[in-house]
């Protein structure tokens, strides 16, 4: 029996050792989460965030835009919803609002711009903050940005009027082209996927953004604001080839590959999203040669069709929007010397008239291999740019400006007309006492739902 | 020889060859039987004689006999004492002189219980009258007769406030259980609103995994959603193992366990050997299964829309093909007479069958005690094809050896292999339902395969292109679904402990358990090349998880008597804990060949999933009673818990407990009406730990963006890393559950019926969930203890026993429980989602509400909706003056709209649950039944919202003529079946608005066709509130007749007796929910979220025949 004993008087000895040990409790493995990282690099979270914004920039708002602006038509399950303008049910509106603030958005590209110092790097770092904060003001309006990302001062972050976001963000722009300009850290940089740290590229996007954020800012600021995109957009991407570009990276691997492609691809729901009546009707009436980039065969076909939101269809029935550029690696345009043409074209057009238009349209319809056309209005200026940026975000804020393409809005939710904004995301209107109720935000934003750079609907 | 005789001897050898002392003395025999009042034999009663320690076991006969070894029979007075459960103890005294001694003894019955021990945690126990919470057990009897392979299925119906949800039909589907509500909010969908399960004394892992946890890119972390079932792994008990279940409920009961019991304690006990000859049984049962219910679908319209069927010249003519959205609907044209039509309700399943075998040896001496067990499951489901079965194997082996008069070391040892073949299920383009029910009427899901091209045809895609072997399907044939894809789930199960208990002094004892429970489970999804996306091109999801739990757990316990009326114990006792929990796991994609479903035949791989955690928790804990007067008994326990999930000034917690009985019928007698009573308060605290490491801050290399499920950018492949959307906690202590518990248990007519009543009350504070943040922020949830809840409820048993005669007896029990919740704080936000995976409309924590409520989008109406919105030219406000709060609003159409804002649209707690148990038994022949009642508590049907847009529900046979497919506006011209919205609509009640007639006070009469249902009448562009529905039920669990061959006639010629059954399990359910049951959740057991069905399995009812031979 004496082992006996001495068993049953170890045992308490033992676990008395155990529980004395605070190491038992506290151990590393018990306290830390082994599985991810603790600490980041800013280049580790830059890489992250450009990701990121490639993501919100092939994401879910350009989906709206596209389906919005009937380059696209959603057919069924939620694209349905989305081209109902019913996006409240389906909590679409939220994903892309988190998106814009939490990791790979606003909260990291802010600890990256802290950590880096003066200079090129710190520089391409401001412009992916200026095109991720931009893009979020076009679809909400006032959004908190000044008390954003600083969860111990600022829980509950405020709404910044949207007019005074652009204007800060026309400032940092200025700021990271000071730091490009700067000649600091300039050479390779592997954490710039687009650029590898070449700052040359990086100033005429500086340009260009700020081109386009005058747009933004022009329906209700008027003719100066015209007139600084103009002057803008003179110093921005000026590359007709597309090496100057700001264009997406992909990987082929399932996860690493363009979002459209993996929609069409991997969802389920790819072939409820067709090409738009709107566009494909245009781009066939032009013999425009992107047809094939942009669309698949139509159904039954021969040629090339759309779907408009009614149920009516192109002679040759509708295509998928599986063109050559739904491929894994596509780049995704997010700014295109294109872009910055079009620019040109209607600020050139609002200041000057058609002739001055006139060069910058030429330039972008040889660039594709079309003929010379002559500028009457400006919805000859809209039209080449509602080719051209296809599956961009930007088609919704130029169709806000200016009405162009003239489509019929596809559901009577908002007054008959085509929304200009969304609504915030539920979850931020859930935890923040400061944002408005959906009943109350449909109200502040007038007919047909808009922000305040966008006083007049369509 | 006779049998008698035959045991006898083996009884003296077994006893001579334990015996430590042979001596040359003569040895004494004492035999008897021990019968019942009425003179039935009782068996598995325990005699011993108590000076000695020795002790037997009665036969089914009921004889007994003890074997005195010649030394120790010296001529004395000795008591024998005689106890069984359900009879009251009784004891003779008997002079041992050498040679056969016989003694009968008759028990009288024991309805209440009184005296027998009860099992109540961390190695404490005490006598039934001594409770101050009320008891819930469930006897092997009783879970026997459920024939259910998952012990928690098993105890649905079976106790009151214990409410148990099955995912559905399927075998290994996994099971639900709450007790008394949900008191909390399982943190990233652990489920862990159920309760801790502990076997022999050791806490065991009863979580659900599904396979779609292992593949977050397709998944979105909808992992219980969709993908295929998944089992609960205290499914891998073998419900036949189990003596009996302790229920712990609420805090009071099981604050013993700490900080791991906030949602109760189910502690079940695995059946010992009892010394005695050798028993063995055999059993065999045999079930078939059938689909309990046909899905209501329409046999009148083909596929298409606008009344045109896909391959007409309006619609461009052709074959169909998945970008054709005109394919995916039965808006079609009447079908013709002489068309044929299909029955896709009823052609995809079988009678399913299900055969259940076990075998245990048992038996032992005083000294040395075994339990041996084997079982094989083989479950084959009711779907048709290869992929609907559950297999499972236990072996179980529970022994004791008593080194010394005072030391007996024990072992348990169990293993489970338990493997499931599944269909994909849910929220998914390969689930079988959805698949199926999708289905036009006219169109035929068979051939399955194209013969010509070997590959699938669907009604969107009929005839795929010869050599498309990654072609897009649409969604998936249901057959194909059926006998092509994989999903397994493969695991191993070792699980037991060794104990030692230690009286060291006559008042003084020590039990230790070490006990271990370890899981392997291997899971592989296989989805061929020519499936729906997002498996199209083929996809592979294979991983594992491997689940340890060690638990250390040491008592000891002190008993004191101070006088005689004043006496108790003191236990103190020390608790050490480790969980672990591993799994690695791939997803590949692009199939090299069309077989083998291994990841190393695809071609590229997803980043894997690693992950690992650890939790750890040190205990100390003492508990004293007192019983005073032997009518008084009190209990008070103080468990202090430390926990490596809390962060590190927080890490121990105290929980205490008090309680007090008082037998009051001690003080005032038995009358002729009550003969016991007893009344009785309790408190207690226990707690609920979060998840590991929610105080960490991280970064991650995962997905963001994305346009839908199956979509995103993983950062890692780049060499990226962004901060997670879950802040870190700041701070982080246990989630406490407060509860008072008070009641009473009275037998009345000298205990032909016993009533027990209790009530409690309890309130969570510090509850732990993770709060939303504003995402502007920069995170989307952070973990803290900033919510608390409240929980009321009354529980009320009622037992009768009008007759008790030998030959003839009937019981009737009777339970009826309610249970209710109010969330008081949150710490901010409006609303919290239970689980963030959650499917519109979420189930949410909301203040004022109860715990699960869904929140979602409704209808505009007068008094709920914000009434300055503008609707037709003016304010809701104003529209609805004079009307009735809840008056539906009409736009001009005569058709009601939606509400932007979500509001609470429906609660799936049930209002009350009950119960009815019946047994008659006449002499051999026992009649038993059990009724379960489930009254309220809602449902979200997907699944009709769904198909009334797809234009398959039954409900759209009756239709508008939407022919032409010219629009006006936005709205279908459609003419015929007119209702007007408030009179005889599908909407009715008070309505206002633009919509109504002035002349008849209801809506103008519109259409109801494709236009409403392709509208707000139907899911997509439709609200959440219109599918809830009440999912209460009364369902006849079980009924079942059994008859016992057992007369010494059948005994001598086959030397055991026989016990027949036949009986039926959910034969019948009535309740007002339209889908297959109300039974089922789409979050299966991994969800705290209840009450969704989005082309949920079915249900089945089975009719079973079993035989056990036993002696």
């Amino acid at each position: 029996m004496s082992s006996t004993y001495r068993f049953l008087l170890a045992t308490p000895l033992v676990a008395a050792a155990l529980i004395g040990c605070e190491g038992f409790l506290g151990a590393d493995q018990a306290v830390n989460d082994p599985n991810n990282p603790s600490t980041a690099t800013a280049e580790q979270l830059f890489l992250g965030a450009q990701v990121g914004q490639f993501a919100q920039q092939e994401g879910l708002l350009a989906m709206f835009a596209c389906v919005w602006t009937q380059q696209c038509t959603g057919t069924s399950n939620f694209l349905q919803s989305i081209e109902e303008y019913n996006t409240v049910n389906e909590d679409l509106h939220s994903a892309p609002w988190s998106a814009a603030y939490e990791g790979g958005g606003l909260t990291d590209l802010n600890v990256v711009e802290r950590a880096l110092s003066p200079g090129v790097r710190r520089g391409i770092v401001r412009i992916y903050k200026v095109l991720n904060v931009a893009t979020t003001a076009d679809a909400w309006g006032n959004i908190p940005y000044r008390e954003a990302t600083d969860p111990a001062q600022f829980p509950n972050p405020h709404l910044d009027p949207q007019m005074q976001v652009y204007a800060d963000l026309q400032q940092l722009l200025d700021d990271a082209l000071a730091d490009l300009n700067s000649g600091t850290g300039a050479g390779p940089w592997g954490a710039d996927l687009v650029f590898g740290g070449d700052a040359a590229p990086w100033i005429k996007v500086a340009h260009s953004l700020k081109a386009r954020l005058y747009l933004h800012t022009a329906e209700v600021n008027g003719t100066a604001d015209y007139t600084s995109a103009r002057d803008q957009a003179l110093l921005g991407i000026s590359d007709a080839s597309g090496a100057g570009d700001w264009v997406a990276v992909h990987g082929a691997n399932p996860g690493e590959d363009n979002l459209w492609f993996q929609f069409s691809a991997r969802s389920g729901f790819g072939q409820f999203l067709v090409a738009g009546r709107s566009l494909a009707d245009l781009m066939v009436s032009r013999n425009d040669p992107r047809l094939p980039e942009y669309f698949g065969p139509a159904t039954p076909g021969p040629g090339y069709g759309g779907q408009d939101p009614f149920g009516g269809r192109s002679p040759a029935g509708f295509s998928e929007l599986t063109g050559t550029r739904n491929s894994a690696t596509f780049r995704q345009p997010i700014l295109t010397w294109e872009e910055t043409q079009l620019i040109l074209a209607e600020t050139e057009f609002r200041l000057n008239g058609a002739a001055a238009a006139q060069p910058f349209v030429d330039a972008v319809r040889a660039a594709v291999g079309l003929g010379a056309k002559t500028v009457v209005s400006l919805n000859d200026v809209m039209e080449e740019k509602y080719v051209a940026l296809f599956q961009n975000f930007e088609a919704w804020n130029d169709y806000k400006r200016t009405c162009y393409p003239p489509i019929v809005p596809a559901a009577g939710t908002f007054d008959n007309l085509v929304p200009g904004r969304v609504y915030y995301g539920n979850g931020e209107e859930n935890a923040n006492p400061n944002i408005p109720s959906k009943t109350q935000q449909l109200i502040d934003g007038g007919v047909g739902f808009r922000n305040p750079n966008d006083p007049n609907h369509c | 020889m006779r049998p008698g005789l035959r045991w006898l001897s083996l009884v003296a050898a077994f006893s001579l060859a334990a015996a430590t002392r042979v001596t040359a003395q003569e040895p004494a025999t004492v035999s008897g039987t021990i019968r019942t009042e009425s003179g039935a034999p009782i068996s598995e009663a325990s005699v011993v004689i108590q000076e000695l320690g020795l002790s037997a076991t009665t036969r089914q006969d009921g004889k007994y006999a003890i074997l005195v070894p010649g030394g120790r029979v010296q001529g004395q007075q000795v008591t024998i004492l005689a106890r069984a459960i359900n009879y009251k103890p009784r004891t003779a005294q008997v002079t041992l002189v050498a040679g056969i001694l016989t003694q009968d003894l008759s028990l009288a019955e024991n309805p209440l219980q009184l005296g027998e021990i009860v099992v109540t945690g961390a190695g404490t126990a005490t006598e039934v009258e001594k409770l101050g919470t009320v008891r819930s057990v469930v006897t092997a009897e009783e879970i026997t007769r459920t024939n259910e392979t998952n012990i928690v299925q098993a105890l649905a119906g079976q106790a009151a406030n214990v409410q148990v949800t099955s995912t559905s039909g399927e075998p290994g589907a996994g099971s639900y259980i709450t007790i008394r509500g949900s008191r909390t909010v399982g943190i990233q969908g652990s489920g862990s609103a159920q309760p801790l399960f502990v076997v022999d004394g050791v806490p065991i892992d009863n979580s659900s995994l599904s396979t779609e946890d292992f593949n977050p890119t397709d998944g979105l972390t909808l992992g219980a959603v969709e993908g295929s079932a998944s089992s609960n792994r205290a499914s891998d008990l073998n419900p036949d193992d189990i003596e009996s279940i302790e229920i712990l409920k609420g805090a009071a009961a099981a604050a013993i366990y700490g900080s791991r019991a906030g949602q109760g304690v189910v502690l079940i006990t695995t059946k010992k050997g009892k010394p005695g000859p050798t028993r063995w049984t055999l059993s065999s049962t045999a079930a078939a299964n059938d689909l309990n219910r046909t899905y209501p679908l329409q046999q009148s319209w083909a596929q298409g829309i606008g009344g045109m069927a896909p391959d007409s010249a309006d619609l461009g003519g052709g074959d169909c093909t998945p970008g054709r959205f005109e394919c995916r609907t039965s808006w079609g044209p009447r079908i013709q007479a002489g068309t044929p039509v299909y029955d896709h309700a009823n052609e995809a399943y079988r009678t399913g069958f299900h055969t259940t075998n076990t075998a245990t040896v048992s038996g032992g001496n005083d000294r040395t005690l075994f339990y041996l067990s084997g079982s094989f499951d083989l479950d084959k489901g009711i779907f048709e094809g290869p992929n609907n079965e559950y297999r499972r194997t236990t072996v179980r082996f529970n022994g004791s050896h008593r080194l010394a008069d005072n030391f007996k070391l024990g072992g348990n040892f169990a293993y489970t292999d338990a493997n499931g073949r599944f269909v994909q299920r849910g929220n998914n383009t390969s689930g079988l339902q959805l698949d199926l029910l999708r289905s036009p009427p006219n169109w035929n899901n068979r051939p399955y395969i194209d013969p010509a091209t070997g590959l699938q045809r669907t009604f969107r895609h009929p005839n795929p292109a010869a050599g498309d072997i990654n072609g897009n399907p649409g969604w998936d044939n249901p057959f194909y679904t059926l006998n092509n894809f994989i999903n397994t789930q493969r695991v191993g199960r070792a699980f037991g402990n060794v104990s030692a208990d230690w009286d060291a002094l006559s008042w003084l004892k020590f039990a230790y358990t070490l006990g271990a429970d370890y899981a392997n489970d291997e899971r592989l999804d296989g989805g061929p090349g020519d499936a729906s996306p997002p498996i199209n091109g083929g996809r592979i999801v294979e991983g594992k998880a491997v689940t340890y739990q060690i638990d250390h757990n040491l008592t000891g316990t002190a008993r004191y008597r101070i006088s005689p009326k004043v006496a108790g114990t003191i236990t103190l006792g020390q608790n050490l804990n480790e969980r672990t929990y591993r799994s690695l796991a791939n997803v590949g994609r692009g199939l090299i060949a069309p077989k083998p479903f291994k990841l190393s035949n695809t071609i590229a791989r997803d980043p894997a999933i690693d992950d690992e955690s650890t939790v750890r928790q040190s205990s100390v804990f003492s508990q004293v009673t007192l019983d005073l007067f032997n009518q008084l008994y009190l209990n008070g326990a103080l468990r202090n818990d430390g926990s490596s999930t809390y962060d590190k000034d927080h890490r121990r917690a105290w929980f205490p407990k008090a309680g007090a009985a008082w037998e009051f019928t001690r003080a005032t007698g038995s009358g002729s009406l009550i003969t016991y009573g007893k009344l009785r308060a309790a408190y207690g605290e226990a707690g609920q730990e979060p998840d590991p490491y929610l105080t960490s801050n991280i970064y991650t290399g995962g997905l963001v963006g994305g346009q839908s499920q199956g979509t995103g950018v993983n950062v890692g492949p780049f060499g990226g890393l962004v901060s997670s959307i879950v802040k870190g906690a700041d701070q982080l202590k246990p989630e406490r559950t407060k509860e008072w518990e008070v009641g009473f248990d009275v037998g009345l007519f000298k205990d032909k019926a016993d009533i027990s009543f209790t009530n409690y009350r309890s309130k969570s504070v510090d509850v732990i969930l993770l709060t939303p943040l504003p995402p502007s922020s920069g995170y989307q949830l952070q973990a803290n203890n900033q919510a608390s809840f409240r929980g009321f409820g009354q529980e009320v048993t009622l037992n009768i026993r009008p007759i008790t005669k030998r030959d003839f007896s009937w019981d009737v029990g009777l339970q009826w429980a309610r249970n209710r919740s109010r969330v008081l704080t949150l710490g901010g936000a409006d609303f919290v989602k239970l689980d963030p995976n959650d499917i519109e409309p979420p189930a949410v924590a909301q203040v004022g509400e109860e715990v699960g409520v869904f929140r979602g989008q409704g209808l505009t109406r007068c008094g709920i909706s914000n009434g300055s919105v503008i609707l037709d030219g003016q304010s809701l406000a104003s529209w609805c003056a004079g009307a009735k709060r809840g008056a539906l609003y009409l736009d001009a159409d005569g058709f009601p709209v939606a509400d932007p804002d979500d509001r609470i649209i429906g609660n799936p707690n049930p209002r009350w649950t009950g119960s009815v148990r019946t047994t008659v038994r006449y002499r051999k022949l026992t009649l038993s039944g059990l009724l379960d009642i489930k009254h309220g508590g809602q449902m979200y049907n997907g699944t009709r919202a769904a198909l009334l847009a797809y234009g398959t529900h039954k409900d759209t046979r009756v239709r508008a003529d939407c022919y032409t497919y010219e629009f006006t506006g936005n709205v279908l011209d459609c003419t015929g079946n007119e209702h007007s919205f408030g009179k005889d609509g599908p909407i009715n009640g008070p309505v206002v608005g633009a919509g109504v007639d002035p002349a008849t006070g209801v809506g103008r009469p519109v259409p109801i066709g494709e236009n409403w249902y392709t509208g707000v009448g139907g899911l997509f562009a439709g609200t959440d509130q219109q599918w809830i529905e009440d999912a209460g039920f009364v369902k006849l669990r079980e009924i079942s007749l059994s008859y016992r061959l057992d007369s010494p006639g059948i005994q001598r010629a086959l030397g055991f007796i026989v016990d027949l059954r036949v009986s039926a399990r959910n034969l019948k359910t009535w309740t007002k929910y339209t889908g297959y049951d109300p039974e089922t959740n789409l979050g299966q057991a991994q969800s705290a979220t209840r009450g969704k069905d989005y082309f949920n399995q079915p249900q089945a009812r089975s009719y079973v025949f079993s035989v056990t031979l036993s002696r």
